[in-house]
């Protein structure tokens, strides 16, 4: 589990998910959680708690892996601090995977709102539009 | 152009509607809509409850269906589970 970091271990912890399933056994819902758990992963690994993002893991998935969902945000350093305070429940500097996934949740949410944006209903007749980091026209 | 990490986030949207289109609303989870999306896509994560207690758990304001917010925390809680997993060899 969660310790310092050794070559080895960063090894296993990428691995981690890939032992399980071949990707083509997985759902849809596998495959998605598979690579934010993989992506959360390689940052995580980089510095001290091989399972947590310091300040600045944080910094470079975000803007590295969200530039797109949260535009604005990636390109102001201080306002990636104030999402990782907002997010960092337990106060140790450090974000989790659960506190990462509070973020991703609202980012899910805030994607599928602008799919609904303009002439797509959610009802009768349900349609989207390109959702964030997306461009041109959807189902 | 969209990253790897954001593709997969607007992957939960479809997962969300492949089973919400199927009948009625399209914005709406019937109970069994729910239970075929929790034995295709998560059985291994959710089968310690039934989708009975699933669906009462999700459908905080009560109306019978579960929209897409109220589908979010069934997205956390298997994540946190398969997170958890991906650290058990």
């Amino acid at each position: 589990m969660p310790g310092q970091h050794s070559s080895v271990d960063s090894a296993v912890y990428l691995l981690g998910s890939e032992c399980k399933k071949m990707t083509s056994e997985m759902s849809l819902l596998e495959r998605s959680l598979d690579t934010t758990i993989k992506t959360f992963h390689r940052y995580s690994t980089q510095e001290g708690n091989l399972d947590t993002l310091s300040k600045k893991e944080f910094k470079q998935l975000v803007q590295r892996e969200l530039p797109n969902f949260l535009k604005n945000e990636s390109r102001n350093e201080a306002a990636i601090n104030d999402i990782m305070e907002d997010l960092d429940t337990n106060l140790d500097q450090q974000l989790s995977f659960e506190e990462l996934t509070m973020l991703l949740a609202r980012l899910i949410n805030a994607s599928h709102e602008k799919m609904h944006e303009g002439n797509h209903p959610r009802g009768h007749g349900h349609s989207h539009g390109p959702g964030l980091g997306e461009s041109g026209q959807r189902h | 152009m969209e990253t790897e990490m954001e593709k997969a986030l607007n992957q939960v949207i479809e997962v969300y509607h492949k089973y919400s289109t199927a009948q009625g609303n399209h914005h709406a989870l019937y109970k069994s809509d729910l239970k075929k999306l929790l034995t295709t896509e998560c059985p291994q994560y959710t089968k310690k409850k039934t989708a009975t207690t699933w669906f009462k758990q999700l459908d905080i304001n009560e109306d019978g269906a579960i929209n897409f917010q109220e589908f979010l925390p069934l997205v956390i809680k298997v994540s946190l589970r398969a997170h958890e997993e991906s650290h058990k060899h």
